[in-house]
């Protein structure tokens, strides 16, 4: 299969099919974060228009070096979708509800109306991530949660919880240390 | 601060988490600091794989279509369109500072615009394209701050100065990009106005990256180089 760089390559060169392609396989996962973040369809088809215009126009500017095709379209995803929440006046969807994973640390299911590969590998990057935020403390999680997909800053979130910021820093710091050790060699 | 005490604040700066003041001086730390850089890469690509953890939702297939029309507009037109209307472009504008110091970001707009008419369409234009890079310029997080917006398509820089005395008679502010282990390069020399405000553009030399920005003061004409340390000086953030 085509490496993700190497289709960001030919959107450079003004490639459509690469861009198609590229929706195929990261469109579902940036609908997904955008969904997340902006709780309605419309606006997360907006969000979605918008990550992979940006990625079309700044294919040129993508180093691999920064990281993979994947985190970049989720980091900008992400941007989007909190820059909408915000220009709306709103919050993050994530806010609103209690906690993405339940404390159990059980992700929702993936859907499989998508190509059987692709679900699968979507259900496998899930899996690990889902594991390995169930070995942080729910207090820990509910932090970087907090932060990530409800784009809040630490004082937001000691606001939030009601705990000392000095906590929440803790939290945060410690959180994504470990999560960072827990992924690390765990694939995409 | 510590070494130690730094890179601990990599993590929260990853998630976008760090407050204002603290952000602002671990910004000016991180222009100095490889070490911090690299830990912040490398909890970026964590934060990043957060995502796989939202709940999974079918997007409708007309989506796709919508995301393809994206590719058959010429690259160009898309961000002209978007400077079209002044109010449309102030709104859009505001929205991109991600900032929660959202009531400075007005006060940039608003001083974006107050410079002349001439000028201000095409500022517009350069600091409203999608993937422009912003930097925050600043010494300890106290006046005098500076913002640069950049916009690789265009080559161009826009910095906006704020609460900067006039320099020295015979001397004048400089800008300087640094790409990572390289000499600084001279975007061009600048003198706020008497209200300490300036917004100014300056051009990019093609396919020039950078990722940290400076401004030192140089004798009248400017340096090849600079003479001084920075007084302001900031890490270039970009979306992509």
């Amino acid at each position: 299969m085509t490496p993700d760089h190497a289709l960001v390559q030919r959107m450079a060169a003004g490639d459509e099919r690469a861009l198609g392609e590229l929706y195929d396989r990261h469109g579902r996962a940036a609908y997904a974060l955008a969904c997340a973040i902006v709780g309605e369809r419309a606006d997360a088809d907006e969000v979605v228009v918008d990550v992979f215009g940006q990625a079309w126009r700044a294919a040129a500017q993508f180093e691999l070096s920064r990281g993979s095709v994947g985190s970049w379209l989720a980091t900008i995803a992400r941007t989007r979708a909190l820059d909408l929440v915000r220009a709306r006046g709103r919050r993050s969807r994530a806010l609103e509800k209690a906690a993405l994973l339940s404390e159990s640390g059980v992700a929702s299911p993936v859907a499989t109306d998508d190509a059987p590969d692709r679900t699968a590998e979507r259900a496998e990057a899930r899996r690990l991530v889902t594991n390995a935020l169930a070995d942080l403390s729910p207090p820990q999680r509910r932090a970087i949660e907090l932060a990530y997909f409800g784009g809040l800053s630490q004082s937001e979130i000691a606001a939030q919880l009601g705990k000392p910021l000095g906590t929440v820093k803790t939290r945060i710091r410690d959180g994504l240390a470990k999560l960072r050790t827990l992924l690390a060699g765990g694939g995409t | 601060m510590t070494e130690h005490e730094w890179l601990a604040l990599a993590a929260p700066y990853a998630l976008d988490a760090l407050d204002g003041e603290e952000r602002a001086a671990f910004e000016a730390h991180l222009a100095q600091c490889a070490q911090c850089r690299a830990e912040v890469a490398s909890f970026r690509e964590t934060a990043a794989r957060l995502a796989a953890v939202a709940p999974d939702v079918s997007p409708a297939p007309a989506l796709r279509r919508r995301v393809l029309a994206v590719a058959r507009r010429p690259r160009q037109l898309a961000w002209l369109a978007a400077a079209a209307c002044l109010v449309l472009a102030l709104g859009a504008a505001y929205g991109y500072w991600r900032e929660r110091a959202d009531r400075r970001g007005l006060e940039e707009v608003v001083a974006l615009t107050r410079d002349s008419l001439a000028t201000r369409d095409s500022l517009l234009n350069a600091v409203l394209a999608p993937n422009v890079g912003t930097a925050n310029l600043a010494a300890t997080g106290k006046p005098p701050t500076a913002r640069l917006f950049w916009n690789p398509a265009r080559r161009v820089v826009v910095i906006a100065v704020f609460d900067l005395p006039r320099a020295p008679s015979g001397r004048t502010y400089q800008l300087w990009a640094i790409a990572t282990g390289k000499a600084p390069v001279s975007l061009g020399v600048f003198n706020p106005r008497p209200d300490g405000r300036l917004t100014a553009a300056m051009s990019v030399p093609a396919d020039f990256v950078f990722q940290v920005t400076a401004v030192t003061e140089e004798p009248a004409g400017g340096s090849p180089q600079p003479t001084q340390t920075p007084f302001l000086i900031g890490e270039v953030r970009r979306s992509e």
